[in-house]
């Protein structure tokens, strides 16, 4: 195994503690690109060490779970001696593809899924149930995504536009949607059920009524009414109603 | 409430709201399990996932990317579930949750300021981070951290500040209880169906969301 490899898949679990404006998760990735350069000729008192850091340490922003194909495919890249505007320029193009690629099958697929599905179990089963399941599943994908993204960036380098068209990579896109709008569907009817119970008909009432028109406003007047604040304006509401309503 | 337990809460709303925006990014952030925990802490695990779970659906019209602006659910879930401990368990979900949000809506703000303090360093270090020195890069990101550390420690502490003043609130009646519980409800579940549609995309989405929403239906029935 090349040395680093591990030290630096490591890091990459800190990769965005410094996360800002100006070069967004750049400074995480020189720190976790760091421990592949050491081995550069002439080492870290080298010119190419400090060079190659020196480029790292520029602007650039992916999914953090992916974050790995780009280290190792920089790192390969570095040791392979590939010019640095080459360099630059795959950086470049990984930005843009493990961001989307990495919201698309975590944020949007992945997470609603482990969510859903730890809800659904909350709601039915014991109260440990839902959040160890969640945790569990949710991490399995979250780790293979990790191992298999360092592993794939150091073997492809700059060849690494072929490791992002892997059939298990592109089917994780295409089931993930589908199957978190699935998961979430599943959960609903049983968190209603379980949140709702011994509710008197009139309050089960006011819980549809909620849901209807916070689903067209959110729909409708998104992302200005997010959840969160159509929550504080109906609960605000309700809380006042309650002082005066004794 | 015991100073052991306040002082273990305060150090899991540090960890929780660290992993969301920081390091190890596994998802203990997420009020299902933030919210669990907490209770556990206090007491009372069956309150701190119900509250949990009701702030996971507010969650789940979160999509964390890139520079997006986003609310901190995991101290908020602390706060929520520290409301919760010891009452009645399916009744007062409402006051935690409103507790919840109000610490998450102000866990957005915490966010943006930490964003903007690290893009400040970065600024100032530009030309030493530029020499490629490993020791500044180090420096810069273990500050990145402690300043989160420090965010999420603040936003804790106030968020448990907050959920203290609730417990000491007037009991509404049950009748206003009632409203509140199912107001919060009604409006948590609304976020979840709309940010699934959303996230999933409004076509595909929404025909696996039906399929799930009549397999959920089924469930319920042959139980």
């Amino acid at each position: 195994m090349k040395p680093g490899l591990v030290s630096s898949w490591f890091r990459l679990f800190a990769v965005q503690d410094s996360w800002n404006y100006e070069r967004m998760g750049g400074v995480g990735i020189a720190s976790a690109l760091e421990p592949l350069l050491r081995d550069l000729p002439g080492g870290t008192a080298g010119a190419r060490y400090r060079e190659a850091m020196g480029r790292a340490v520029g602007f650039f922003n992916s999914h953090p779970y992916l974050a790995g194909v780009a280290v190792g495919a920089v790192a390969k890249a570095e040791h392979e001696g590939v010019p640095a505007a080459q360099i630059e320029r795959m950086k470049s193009a990984l930005t843009s593809s493990l961001g989307s690629m990495g919201d698309r099958l975590v944020w949007a697929g992945v997470l609603p899924l482990g969510s859903g599905i730890g809800l659904a179990l909350a709601a039915t089963g014991p109260w440990w149930i839902g959040p160890g399941v969640f945790l569990v599943l949710f991490n399995m994908v979250h780790l293979a995504l990790r191992i298999w993204g360092l592993r794939a960036g150091w073997r492809s380098g700059t060849r690494v536009a072929g490791a992002l068209a892997s059939p298990l990579l592109r089917n994780g896109l295409r089931v993930a949607g589908p199957l978190a709008g699935l998961a979430v569907g599943l959960s609903i009817p049983l968190i209603a059920a379980w949140l709702g119970a011994g509710f008197a008909p009139l309050a089960q009432v006011g819980v549809i009524g909620v849901v209807s028109v916070g689903v067209m406003l959110s729909l409708w007047l998104a992302p200005t009414l997010g959840g969160l604040r159509f929550g504080l304006a109906v609960g605000g509401l309700a809380l006042l109603a309650g002082l005066v309503w004794r | 409430m015991t100073p052991l337990q306040l002082g273990l809460l305060l150090v899991w709303g540090t960890l929780v709201g660290v992993d969301l925006v920081s390091l190890p990014q596994i998802m203990i952030s997420r009020p299902l399990v933030a919210g669990t925990v907490a209770g556990l802490l206090a007491g009372d695990p069956v309150s701190g996932v119900t509250v949990g779970a009701t702030l996971e659906l507010f969650a789940l019209e979160v999509l964390p990317v890139g520079a997006a602006r986003y609310p901190d659910y995991g101290p908020a879930s602390v706060a929520a579930a520290a409301v919760a401990a010891g009452g009645d368990v399916l009744r007062g979900v409402g006051l935690s949750v409103v507790v919840g949000l109000i610490v998450a809506y102000a866990g957005e703000y915490t966010i943006l300021e930490l964003r903007r303090r690290n893009s400040q360093v970065v600024r100032h270090r530009t030309v030493e981070l530029a020499t490629g020195d490993p020791r500044v890069i180090r420096a810069v990101h273990l500050q990145g951290v402690l300043r989160d550390s420090v965010r999420a420690l603040l936003l804790t502490a106030a968020g448990l500040l907050l959920a203290g003043l609730a417990r000491g609130w007037p009991p509404l009646s049950p009748r206003a209880g009632s409203l509140l519980d199912a107001v919060v409800i009604g409006a948590g579940m609304s976020t979840a169906v709309a940010g699934t549609l959303r996230t999933a995309g409004p076509s595909i989405g929404l025909k696996w969301f039906a399929v799930g929403i009549a397999a959920g239906l089924a469930l319920l029935v042959l139980r």
